[in-house]
């Protein structure tokens, strides 16, 4: 997968580069908008990490050239929350957006989904370790053995199987399982980890679910 | 700088001062020209009265003596008579016409006659160069004497000097008074406006560094009194929002601070010694936590930013209230059950809402809630709307929150109790019925509490339809 980041800022670009790099990700980057543009339009490149303020030719002028000539997925940085630049971000065609700070997590979460978009075949059985997940049946199995859960609860682990080794952060879980579109400040994904742990990870032994501090949860076979 | 100071009071006088004394100049014209107008014209016709009294007296002179005169001499005495009648200044004349040539008399004699010949009433004539008015009169014989014309005429040159002198005196008469009038104007504009300039004068003494200064009321006229009324209110209202910001910056200062020197501190703790790999991924975890806590004060600062710059609610759609509360609690559910409390909904209300804002905002009240909420208890929400707006109030039991809390719980980082200052996350920031707050104003709303009985209600009204007018 080949990444474009633009980007003039060096201490992001460089964090940006080293993580996507760690990530699998072939990574290219430009500094500012004027090479950015050039580098889009004469390679072929998967998605582009593109931020709306950048010298010589702005985010947004760098996306609407790009537009005339190439379908790239764009995920636009910006450093303003307000719904104008959104509005217009997503006017100008960019597939998604991230207000900056953003987590590095939600990045690559977020990198994934639209260049995943479109071609998804899921199969509807999930298997994590000795953990076995049925989509369609709504049954969990952990070493053969029936873990009853809460609606929430299944939706909670059909994500994280689904998401498995993907750190996913609480405002994402939090919008995906809830549909709480929002940073929510309670402890409310917490509690249901804990509780979700409680069934399917502690009478086994061999813990499936992690939390990564400051970070998130994630869903993986450690051994 | 003097120049400026200068033109500005210059400005300040053709505003207002310059503008009366000109309307009173403009009103003082017109009373003076009318005035003046209708002078002359009486004077005119007043004159010309004068005028012809003075002729038609003289030649009823002339004729009682011409019809009573007894002969002989008639001729004789006549002319005499007419002598002695004519004054010296030779304004009024006479002129007398008959076949018998000693009944003749006056200069231009033929002149005279042949221009009054036919003509009724006053008769205009110029003779000698003098315009002169005149009278006619045709006497028929008697036994005494022949068939006389007689003829009585005026200069009309005192009249018109007169005339002249009287225009010409009153339109002076008139101009000074329109000039004295302006200037008398200017000068009570001035006095009338004296109040106006020293409140102006007092408004620019007050500054950031006297922001507690005050206009001082009494001194002023009534008419200006409730505009500094108004002035002093709107300081008050500045003074307030100054210290509210004030206290805010030491606040977001404060809270700031601790993550920050957290962070500072275990850094340098763990650089000060060689370190295993695990014990700098803890550190970077524990500061990655801290991080997290800045960036969530960061962006709810930004958000109450946005929505005290009066950033409203987008992307609206009508809702039932009741389904978004259901929602909201069903995603706070494990919370609730953990807290050992239920939740119950009443009432529903349609409204057009941002889903999102208003989820966000439940959040908050349900959090409210939970942490003033005896175990055990349920916590009830009620739905109601009135012709413009929709309120969700959210009731707790338990412990009462006093006024003086009460009265200030959605200020920003404001903690009823100073000790749980130190609450897990779900405590927030001190932020939380602050952006509750942010949230109802987007929707054009307001936000409500109250503590008795046991009983506490904290909840937001938001507008049924967003332009309608601000409730609050």
């Amino acid at each position: 997968m080949k990444v474009l980041i633009v980007e003039d800022e060096a201490k992001t670009a460089d964090y940006l580069r080293q993580g996507l790099t760690e990530q699998g990700y072939n990574v290219e980057l430009a500094v500012d908008g004027i090479d950015g543009q050039h580098l889009a339009l004469q390679q072929h490149f998967d998605v582009i990490v593109l931020d709306a303020m950048l010298p010589g030719k702005d985010g947004f002028a760098v996306l609407r050239a790009l537009r005339e000539f190439k379908n790239t997925p764009v995920l636009m940085l910006t450093a303003r929350d307000g719904t104008q630049d959104r509005v217009k971000g997503l006017q100008e065609g960019a597939d998604d957006y991230l207000v900056k700070p953003f987590s590095f997590n939600e990045l690559v979460a977020r990198i994934q989904a639209i260049t995943r978009r479109g071609n998804v075949q899921e199969s509807t059985q999930l298997r994590v370790g000795d953990l076995l997940v049925d989509l369609i049946s709504r049954r969990v199995l952990r070493a053969g053995q029936r873990i009853d859960l809460t609606a929430k609860e299944f939706a909670l682990l059909a994500l994280l199987c689904r998401r498995q080794g993907e750190i996913l952060s609480k405002t994402v879980i939090a919008e995906l399982v809830w549909d709480m579109n929002f940073d929510s400040n309670t402890n409310v994904v917490e509690v249901a980890i804990k509780r979700l742990r409680a069934k399917m990870d502690q009478p086994f032994g061999v813990s499936l679910l992690h939390t990564i501090r400051g970070m998130g949860y994630v869903l993986e076979s450690r051994e | 700088m003097c120049w400026k100071a200068v033109n500005r009071t210059a400005d300040f006088k053709s505003t207002i001062a310059l503008r009366l004394a000109l309307l009173f100049a403009v009103l003082a014209l017109i009373a003076f020209a009318l005035i003046t107008l209708v002078l002359n014209v009486v004077m005119a016709r007043e004159l010309q009265r004068h005028e012809y009294e003075q002729i038609e007296s003289r030649r009823q002179d002339m004729r009682y003596m011409l019809q009573h005169a007894r002969p002989p001499g008639i001729a004789l005495r006549a002319r005499e008579k007419i002598e002695a009648l004519t004054p010296t200044d030779g304004h009024a004349m006479y002129w007398l016409w008959s076949e018998d040539p000693d009944f003749r008399y006056g200069q231009e004699l033929t002149t005279v006659l042949g221009a009054t010949v036919g003509k009724a009433g006053m008769i205009e004539l110029d003779i000698d160069g003098r315009h002169i008015h005149a009278l006619r009169e045709e006497l028929v014989a008697s036994a005494a004497r022949p068939a006389v014309t007689l003829v009585v005429g005026v200069d009309t040159r005192p009249f018109a000097r007169t005339a002249h002198s009287f225009r010409v005196a009153s339109v002076l008469i008139a101009l000074i008074g329109v000039l004295l009038v302006s200037a008398l104007g200017y000068w009570v504009a001035r006095v009338g406006l004296a109040p106006l300039v020293r409140l102006s004068r007092a408004i620019r003494e007050i500054g950031p560094h006297n922001r507690a200064q005050r206009l001082t009321l009494p001194a002023l006229p009534s008419e200006l009194a409730q505009l500094g009324a108004s002035f002093n209110a709107a300081l008050d209202r500045l003074e307030l929002a100054y210290q509210q910001l004030a206290t805010f910056n030491d606040d977001v200062a404060h809270e700031l601070r601790t993550p920050l020197g957290n962070l500072i501190g275990q850094t340098q703790v763990a650089l000060t010694r060689e370190r295993g790999v695990e014990e700098m991924r803890e550190l970077l975890q524990s500061n990655l936590e801290e991080l997290e806590r800045l960036r969530q004060i960061v962006a709810d600062m930004l958000f109450l930013a946005r929505a005290d710059q009066g950033e409203r609610a987008s992307r609206l759609q009508a809702v039932s209230l009741a389904q978004e509360v259901q929602k909201t609690a069903e995603f706070m559910d494990i919370l609730f059950d953990e807290a050992g409390l239920t939740v119950q909904v009443q009432g529903d209300a349609v409204a057009s809402i941002e889903s999102a804002l208003f989820r966000r905002a439940l959040t908050n009240l349900f959090q409210n809630a939970m942490q003033y909420a005896r175990a055990g208890t349920c916590i009830t929400i009620d739905i109601r709307s009135d012709a413009t707006h929709a309120y969700v109030a959210i009731s707790n039991a338990g412990e009462a929150i006093a006024p003086e809390h009460i009265a200030r719980i959605f200020d920003r980082f404001y903690r009823v109790d100073s000790s749980r200052t130190h609450q897990p996350a779900s405590a927030g920031h001190g932020l939380g019925l602050a952006i509750v707050k942010a949230v109802a104003s987007m929707h054009q709303g307001s936000v409500f509490a109250r503590s008795e009985a046991g009983t506490t209600t904290v909840g937001l009204a938001v507008a049924l339809s967003q332009g309608v007018g601000l409730a609050s």
